[in-house]
């Protein structure tokens, strides 16, 4: 066990370094330099140089790496190009929104998904062939666009919630949660449906295997064999789709951030691409592959305690 | 080595080509024309359009749709559908990229993968790796680095994908390269990369496809979404999520323009989604095993029931209009059932007419071929017959009650309290999440009604009983840390757990080796004597029959051909089929000496569904004649208590030996 | 396989045996337990032999290390006086299609996609035979095993278990082999079926210079096809001889627990076995499986 641990917890590392050496060679192949962003239009080709130097832009792009790697080791993850402020702090002060919205649009899509996933491929059907349907369709809306249908209908016509914007918990948690509705709405909108599918297959295949006609022949009452059996049959592929959507919600989540004003780390992405904030950049995508990492390392865990087969050994 | 009768419960679809898959589906032609028809509409457009994508008119702006501007215009005048159409080819066609990229890289990686285990180490790694990168992060500092080139953009995510994909194909890969076909081909000395390109890229190629349709409608979705966010094609040039973007802005003064920006975009994604579902062969699901709806009261089934030309169906109906009160008085503690009729609903019979009588402390043995409605007869007894069977006609009665009228509160109290189950893959037939002991427990639980301690006593007892000889180290164990022959007693286990009175067991010997199929034989042998417990035993061994079972009934194509006591049934056959499959058996022959031939009955068991009014054994019998085509009724056997089903019986008694003459050298169709 | 050739060549050819296994040892995996363990055996020109035990015990192993489907740890295969122990693919060529085999289960062992035909000429392109003749040789070789003029046109579906065993079978003669490897050839299959195919195996090397390896679970089929046995247990062979002597007068335990363990259809009969079964069992020191 001990040996597994390790073994995943170097996967993990080697993971890490692999994605911010990509971040890092493609902010070196991007016709921008450090200079060039920080100074702005105004400035001289000799004053962006010696800005480059300064940073060590012109040292080799190994050494530049590690430099960049033992700075991130120390907690310094660099200052933003733009505003000069230090990129650690802004990051830590992003990420609770997006914990936030990634949690939340989890949760609500897989309490709405397993339920029509499982409704599906209980009562089969008419009612497996609409949910089906339904999700298929739901499955393929752009994100965005359910998003401003949404704030159309209840910002513009219904007035019930905020349009846009965000409250920090801190200071109004009443007005955080309203900010928050309609991003986690527009995100279980589009989410639940994949994982609809995912339970209604999983869902199928436990019904269908040997044992079901063992646990009925010697009684076994229905909402036993449906939520017992085949649910804990079903749990780990859904588990996993589970898990799949909180990593997309957590990295991906620039759009709902975007269009719904969010102050969370996929905003700051945007911005920092539109601006060639390079370092942020860097470090945006060493927080993300972090965050994806944890999860599946979690996930995998997880995996060990739930599946016998995988428990034994 | 075992022979899998179960497989056959699930009938194939006809596989059909692909292409035929889309044409018979209205859902695919639709998605196809729609996407075709835009890609052709969009590059047609500057000889049809009436108003450029960029030219503006400052005096329409955010119109709705009128006749002038179809789907209205935007804020500065421009007409929206010029502007949508002329946006589509460029979106579709530099989507198309991504998923070419992805399968491209991915299918000869996962090949080799597939094919090579020293590759399919580092592979896995590798896809795990990039699997773990976050996707849009890295596309976002992808167009950091490139700017918003579509191509290059889409290129990057095609890369991007390499591990999903590779997860989606490697399993199917290696399942294929597993095939015999596969070893067959190595047999025959082809090249093993050119076998994998043979008979393995070819049986992939639905996967294949399916994937990149689902990946061409995401592609469509990524690249909105980044024009949405303002990293797509810079403007004026139309973009789909740019035009979304735009409208967003102006939704205040006009909502209209969200419905056709998005709408297509929308549409176009379902488009893709769907054609990939009709390809994949559409989402239908195998119906479970167990039906889970509420039994509709079979009164009423029974009254649906489709007439049916078979003179035994007349019979049922006739005794399902009685009451369920005229059970004969011998009944007690027998199982009997009259002229059973099973059917798939809207499809064809499965079981015409069987009828079995089992009494207290007796074992009944069911055999024939697969395929001839054994295990759907055993099901039924239970009420154990999988959604989309059911009972047409007929009864089973068992302690003055016609399980085939009970309601699911009835069957409920039956099930393990006085009937148990038990089924042929021991290893599958228990849950694998679940240890022995809590499987054994929760039942005892509730058949006993006991405490959960007191359950845990008698499981163990029970499995003590079955002869386990550690039961405490099996009862922590999970099903698939035990071999076959212990699964199978711990399946006897959870049957006893009720003390049931009469135990159906669908071929328990089939899948073990003979060396436990004698100790499994032996340990039934003796709870029969213990427990005073009655056995059906549904096989297709000859020789477990003449092991164990007092009675027997043959059943060949939905009927009961032959039945009667074993020693007479199995030395004084007087059926055909009897006789052919006695002396098709090597068992049966005690001395090789001189004996160069088994008997051939040539052809197989008709289908149901294919089956004549006349005996049903006619085409394979070779004492067939011209009388054998009229419906045959069972008849009192000669020989003991029994009968036969067959029109020549009293000439083709005792001529079993003639089965062995050879009809032509593999000359059989 | 119409035409009986006469075959033997030169006096060495009689004598060297068809097939030599010396001290066939493989285990699976680097640390694995050896899943055949010092096996040795010899199959003579024309020869049937049968190998036999019960699941785990190794036989599958052994058939797919003579076709080279699985690395060898140590001892050697002879095949025809040549050492095919460790041939590499493009060696394994040179065969001719001397050496060729029939797999257990009929549904997996022809490609769902490709007709017949291909599959039966496929070992006839990679030896080089031009294409007429081709045609004129997986005609005959349909031909022989019972299925009718245009089947080579059909896929794989289109055909019944047994019909399917006959495909196999006839792909496995259409180079003309001298060895045929049966790996539970007839197992999968129903009772009237297993005789068909058993029937029309024997039919097939009668007058014919063809010897099997007979792979089973099941006695009986052994003891219908085979002239010599070898009784495996655990990676082992427990004991080997002539099927006849074998049969009649076992001398390992083991070989007469697994002959008194097989059920016959003959109620008397069989309680003679059971009995003999049960003592076995109480004199056994170690408890079988
Ligand atoms: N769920 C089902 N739907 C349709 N046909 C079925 C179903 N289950 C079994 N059958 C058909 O019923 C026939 C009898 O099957 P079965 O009882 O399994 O035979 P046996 O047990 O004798 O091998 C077969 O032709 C089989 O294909
Ligand atoms: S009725 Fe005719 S065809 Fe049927 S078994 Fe008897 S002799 Fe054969
Ligand atoms: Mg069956």
């Amino acid at each position: 066990m001990l040996f597994f641990v390790l073994k995943r917890i170097a996967w993990a590392i080697l993971t890490l370094l692999i994605a911010s050496w990509i971040a890092f060679v493609l902010v070196h192949l991007s016709g921008s330099t450090p200079g060039g962003v920080a100074l702005g239009q105004s400035a001289t080709r000799e004053q962006v140089i010696a800005y480059n130097e300064s940073v060590g832009w012109y040292a080799p792009w190994l050494q530049q790496y590690f430099a960049w790697v033992g700075q991130v080791l120390q907690g310094n993850l660099g200052v933003s190009l733009i505003d000069g402020r230090p990129i650690g702090p802004d990051i830590a002060k992003r990420l609770p929104v997006t914990a936030a919205l990634a949690v939340l649009g989890t949760l609500v899509s897989a309490v709405i998904g397993i339920t029509m996933g499982v409704v599906a491929a209980v009562r089969g059907g008419a009612i497996d062939r609409g949910i089906t349907a339904f999700s298929g369709i739901l499955l393929s809306l752009p994100a965005f666009w359910v998003g401003v249908l949404l704030v159309y209908v209840f910002a513009v016509q219904l007035r019930l919630l905020p349009a846009t914007g965000f409250v920090p918990f801190a200071v109004d948690p009443q007005a955080w949660a309203r900010s928050l509705v309609l991003p986690v709405l527009t995100i279980a909108i589009t989410s639940a449906a994949g994982l609809a599918r995912q339970t209604r297959a999983s869902m199928g295949e436990a019904l269908t295997q040997e044992h079901m006609r063992t646990l009925r022949a010697v009684g076994t009452p229905t909402w036993r064999i449906v939520y017992i059996h085949a649910l804990r049959g079903a749990s780990l592929p859904i588990l996993a789709s589970v898990a799949i959507q909180f990593i997309i919600l957590f990295g991906g989540s620039v759009i709902i951030e975007v269009l719904f004003a969010l102050p969370g780390i996929g905003q700051a992405m945007q911005s920092a691409v539109g601006s060639a904030d390079l370092p942020f950049v860097q470090a945006l995508v060493l927080v993300a592959t972090l965050v994806v990492v944890v999860v599946n390392l979690a996930l995998e865990f997880l995996n060990r305690v739930l599946d016998p087969k995988l428990r034994a050994s | 080595m075992t022979v899998d009768t179960t497989s056959i419960l699930r009938i194939r679809k006809p596989q059909r080509r692909l292409g035929g898959r889309v044409l018979r589906s209205p859902a695919a032609m639709l998605s196809l024309v729609w996407l075709v028809g835009l890609v052709l509409a969009s590059l047609t457009s500057p000889l049809w359009l009436r108003y450029g994508p960029l030219e503006q008119d400052l005096s329409a702006v955010l119109q709705g749709p009128s006749w002038a501007h179809l789907l209205g215009t935007d804020e500065l005048g421009r007409d929206l559908l010029s502007r949508i159409v002329t946006a589509a080819a460029p979106t579709l066609l530099i989507a198309v990229i991504t998923p070419i990229v992805a399968v491209l890289v991915t299918v000869p990686i996962t090949l080799w993968a597939a094919r090579y285990a020293r590759a399919e180490g580092f592979v896995n790694r590798l896809s795990e790796i990039v699997l773990s990168l976050p996707g849009t992060v890295i596309i976002l500092a992808f167009i950091a680095a490139v700017g918003t080139n579509m191509p290059l953009v889409m290129i990057a995510f095609g890369l991007l994908l390499f591990g999903a994909l590779y997860r989606v194909f490697f399993g199917q890969a290696k399942s294929l390269h597993q095939q015999l076909y596969v070893e067959a081909a190595a047999v025959d000395g082809v090249k093993p990369m050119t076998a994998s390109m043979c008979h393995v890229l070819p049986n992939m190629s639905t996967t294949v496809i399916v994937q990149f349709v689902l990946l061409f409608g995401a592609a469509i979705g990524l690249q909105a979404g980044l024009a949405f966010i303002g990293l797509g094609p810079q403007p004026p040039e139309p973009t789909w999520g740019g035009m979304v973007q735009t409208a967003s802005k102006f939704i205040f003064q006009q909502p209209w323009m969200m419905i056709p920006t998005g709408g297509v975009l929308a549409l176009t994604i379902i488009a893709a989604n769907s054609l990939a579902d009709v390809l994949a062969g559409g989402s239908a699901m195998p119906p479970s095993l167990v039906s889970l709806k509420r039994r509709k009261t079979p009164a009423d089934a029974a009254a649906t029931a489709p007439e049916s030309g078979t003179p035994s169906a007349s019979t049922g109906r006739a005794q399902a209009a009685a009451s369920a009160g005229d059970v004969p008085a011998d009944a007690d503690g027998a199982l009997v059932v009259q002229d059973l009729v099973i059917g798939v609903d809207d499809g064809p019979e499965l079981v015409s007419g069987v009828s079995l009588r089992v009494g207290r402390g007796r074992v009944l043995g069911l055999v024939g071929e697969s395929g001839c409605g054994k295990s759907v007869t055993s099901y039924a007894m239970l009420g154990l017959l999988a959604p989309g069977l059911s009972v047409r006609s007929g009864r089973i009665l068992w302690n003055g009650t016609d399980l085939v009228r009970a309601d699911e509160k009835t069957l409920q109290r039956v099930r393990g309290h006085e009937i148990a189950f038990i089924s042929q893959e021991p290893t599958r037939a228990l849950d694998p999440m679940f240890t022995v002991g809590w499987q054994l427990a929760a039942s005892v639980k509730r058949l006993r009604g006991v405490g959960g301690r007191e359950a845990r006593r008698i499981a163990l007892q029970l499995l003590t009983d079955v002869g386990i000889v550690d039961p405490p180290r099996v009862l922590t164990s999970y099903p698939h840390q035990i071999s076959g022959g212990m699964a199978q007693r711990v399946a006897i286990a959870l049957a006893l757990s009720g003390r049931p009175k009469l135990l159906i067991a669908d071929e328990p010997t089939t899948a073990l080796d003979v060396t436990v199929q004698a100790e499994i034989l032996g340990l039934l042998r003796g709870l029969i004597a213990e427990r005073d417990m009655s056995i059906i035993l549904v096989t297709h061994d000859l020789g477990v029959v003449a092991d164990l079972c007092d009675d027997v009934s043959v059943m060949y194509a939905g009927q009961i051909v032959e039945s009667g006591a074993v020693r007479d049934v199995l030395v004084r056959p007087e059926h055909p089929y009897t006789m052919a499959l006695l002396a098709a058996d090597p068992h049966a022959i005690l001395d090789f000496e001189g004996t160069t031939r088994l008997a051939s009955i040539p052809g197989q068991v008709p289908l149901p569904g294919s089956w004549t009014s006349g005996c049903r054994f006619a085409q394979r019998c070779r004492f067939a004649s011209d009388e054998c085509t009229a419906a045959i009724p069972l008849q009192p056997r000669v020989q003991g208590d029994g009968g036969v089903r067959c029109i020549r019986r009293d000439d083709v008694r005792g001529r079993q030996e003639e089965w062995r003459r050879p009809v032509a050298v593999g000359g059989e169709r | 396989m119409s035409t009986v050739e006469p075959v033997v060549t030169s006096p060495d050819a009689a004598a060297t045996p068809l097939l030599e296994v010396r001290n066939l040892s493989i285990r699976y995996g680097r640390k694995g337990p050896l899943a055949v363990d010092d096996v040795s055996f010899t199959i003579g020109r024309g020869e049937t032999l049968g190998l036999i035990g019960e699941s785990g015990s190794g036989k599958t192993t052994i058939g797919r290390a003579i076709l080279g489907l699985v690395p060898v740890t140590s001892g050697r295969i002879i095949f025809e006086g040549r050492d095919i122990t460790r041939l590499s693919a493009a060696d394994r060529r040179t065969l001719q299609g001397d050496l060729r085999a029939v797999f257990q289960d009929p549904f997996s062992s022809l490609d769902p996609r490709k007709p017949i035909g291909d599959a039966l000429s496929a070992p006839l392109r990679v030896a080089g035979v031009p294409r007429a003749d081709r045609t004129f040789r997986v005609q005959a070789a349909l031909d022989s095993v019972g299925l009718a003029p245009g089947s080579e046109e059909r896929y794989p579906r289109q055909f019944s278990g047994g019909q399917r065993q006959r495909v196999a079978i006839a792909r496995a003669l259409v180079t003309d082999p001298r060895l045929v490897v049966c790996d539970e050839a007839v197992s999968a299959l129903d009772l009237s079926t297993q005789a068909q195919v058993l029937n029309l195996l024997s039919d097939l090397r009668a007058g014919a210079d063809l010897g099997y390896l007979f792979i089973a679970h099941d006695m009986a089929v052994v003891e219908f096809l085979a002239q010599r046995v070898v009784v495996l247990n655990r990676g082992r062979v427990v004991e080997q001889g002539e099927t006849r002597e074998v049969m009649r007068n076992p001398q390992a335990h083991y070989t007469r627990v697994l002959m008194a363990a097989s059920p016959v259809p003959d109620p008397d009969e069989q309680a003679r076995r059971r009995q003999a079964w049960q003592q076995l069992k109480a004199s056994a020191s170690a408890p079988v499986a």
